[in-house]
């Protein structure tokens, strides 16, 4: 179990690099078709993602809940032009999922731009939606999404789940980064980022139980940051959290004094826009598993007093 | 790097031991070198039984398999030659230990010394658990109990997890070892897939007939032999 000041900091620190560096969710409107419009709306999702986190757990200090809240207005009205932004990305690729992927947190946590839901209803309907080639991890992911939206999924996400990895419960030591991150990914969904562990199934709660610790294990001593803090975050998702103690220090100290969370070993060499590319994830990552870390581990000694 | 002339010769002669120990548990065939003066040097050949330790009479304990009077000689010389120090490594006292029982249980020596303590293992991380029980797995015989077969009993889980460590880390030696201690538990989680998992250990590292040795004996002890 780890000192739950630690846990906390962590994300106060990553919440304050964001913010200073908020500049850095920034879209490419000119940007060459090749590379496409949407590629650059992933951080700004993941940024919603990770604030509703904060919000909902409710261990944020209150300048930290206020930087989030801020971040959010930020890039909704600066990034996004108060969602306008969405609605041009859907009429770039009318049948991406990104635009509805990016905006649904963002619903979820006040902000409205209709024509982003109309066109996600009639995307619903189309056999496209449903047919589109992707992982069975994001398949998840889409049908969860729809689910919070209000729609019935497509494909249900009891379906969508049986073809992902993590629900074969598969031999533990062939598991390679690509598909840790799958792992994790489906018990972000499964769980609606942490919001209702329950939603984890048992026999994948018992499987994760038994071998989570062994790849904490590895991807800390590979210095692996990023994908060590989405573990940590599954961790967190579990019935009885380990809160491990020496993963914890390392990957808080592992942290920047300005909270920057290097992907890799040490922050790169690198500044600006081309330093943001590189650490803004893990950052928000640490900054996820902070909020949730720091919750389970108050509700524990909620339960111990 | 460069290995050093002796290690080179001592690694070589470990693995011709480890392979002959292979070819017992398989009904024999791989005789040991007729010639003395063809082989390694006695002093060398004590070495290497010592590194194998009580692996070196598996064939006879398992399934009986007649062993040679020059087996004989090099598990007693062994025994005689690395008394190990009162105050060395527990991995050190409990391999001669385990090399000292086996010779009783099949008459070559007199009964085994009274074990030695087992408190190093009391709940010590399970990384550090599978290492020391990779180091140990002659002990992992279904049938002879000792305080270290009991540790690796309650800790199956953790067991299991130093296995998936091992292999991760192509540690194949110590994934072997843990596989072997694995085949003789019960309640091993069935995700683990340890009959794959020593499949891809044997593939993977098999080329070091001790590696192989672990794997074959796991095998073997999978199947319900006892001693």
């Amino acid at each position: 179990m780890t000192d739950t000041r630690l846990l906390h900091t962590v994300g106060v620190r990553a919440m304050e690099w964001l913010w200073a560096h908020r500049d850095g969710f920034r879209l490419e409107p000119e940007v060459d078709p090749e590379i496409g419009f949407l590629e650059r709306f992933k951080p700004i999702g993941e940024l919603a993602l990770v604030c509703k986190v904060l919000f909902r757990e409710g261990v944020a200090g209150s300048r930290q809940a206020e930087l989030a809240r801020r971040l959010l207005d930020h890039v909704w009205r600066e990034t996004l032009d108060g969602g306008r932004m969405l609605v041009r990305g859907q009429r770039t690729e009318p049948i991406s999922p990104i635009p509805f992927e990016v905006y649904l947190p963002f619903r979820e946590l006040g902000y409205s731009r209709p024509e982003v839901e109309e066109a996600a209803v009639l995307n619903h309907r189309l056999h496209s939606w449903t047919a589109f080639e992707t992982t069975p991890t994001r398949r998840l992911g889409l049908s969860a999404f729809q689910r919070r939206f209000g729609l019935d999924p497509r494909p249900p996400e009891g379906e969508a789940l049986a073809a992902t990895w993590l629900a074969r419960t598969p031999e533990p030591w062939t598991v390679e980064g690509h598909i840790a991150y799958d792992v994790t990914h489906a018990v972000f969904h499964l769980t609606d980022w942490g919001e209702s562990p329950e939603g984890l199934p048992p026999r994948l709660a018992d499987y994760l139980a038994a071998w989570l610790p062994v790849w904490i294990d590895d991807w800390l001593d590979l210095r692996r940051w990023d994908l060590l803090g989405e573990l940590l975050v599954v961790d967190a998702c579990l019935p009885a959290p380990t809160l491990d103690g020496r993963a914890w220090a390392a990957f808080a100290a592992a942290q920047r004094a300005d909270g920057a969370m290097p992907a890799v070993r040490e922050t790169p060499a690198a500044d600006g826009d081309e330093l943001f590319d590189l650490v803004y994830h893990p950052t928000l990552v640490a900054a996820f598993a902070s909020a949730l870390a720091t919750s389970r581990s108050l509700t524990a000694l909620a339960q111990a007093s | 790097m460069k290995q050093s002339g002796t290690t080179a010769l001592l690694q070589g002669a470990v693995q011709d031991l480890a392979s002959s120990v292979v070819s017992d548990l398989h009904g024999g065939g791989h005789a040991p070198p007729a010639d003395p003066a063809g082989g390694p040097g006695r002093d060398l050949e004590l070495a290497a039984a010592r590194v194998l330790g009580a692996d070196l009479l598996m064939p006879a304990l398992l399934h009986r398999a007649p062993l040679t009077q020059d087996r004989i000689g090099l598990v007693t010389g062994t025994l005689d030659a690395f008394p190990p120090r009162p105050q060395a490594a527990p991995t050190v006292l409990w391999s001669h230990w385990a090399m000292a029982r086996a010779a009783g249980l099949i008459d070559v020596s007199g009964a085994a010394p009274e074990a030695p303590d087992a408190a190093w293992i009391d709940g010590v991380p399970w990384p550090f658990l599978t290492h020391q029980l990779a180091v140990l797995a002659p002990l992992a015989l279904p049938g002879l109990e000792c305080a270290v077969t009991r540790a690796a009993r309650d800790r199956t889980l953790d067991v299991a997890r130093g296995f998936v460590r091992a292999v991760r880390r192509r540690d194949w030696l110590q994934a072997a070892g843990a596989g072997r201690w694995l085949a003789t538990l019960e309640k091993v989680p069935d995700t683990l897939g340890l009959g794959t998992g020593l499949d891809f250990v044997e593939l993977m590292g098999g080329s070091d007939a001790r590696v192989l040795l672990q794997v074959r004996a796991a095998r073997l002890l999978g199947t319900g032999v006892l001693v």
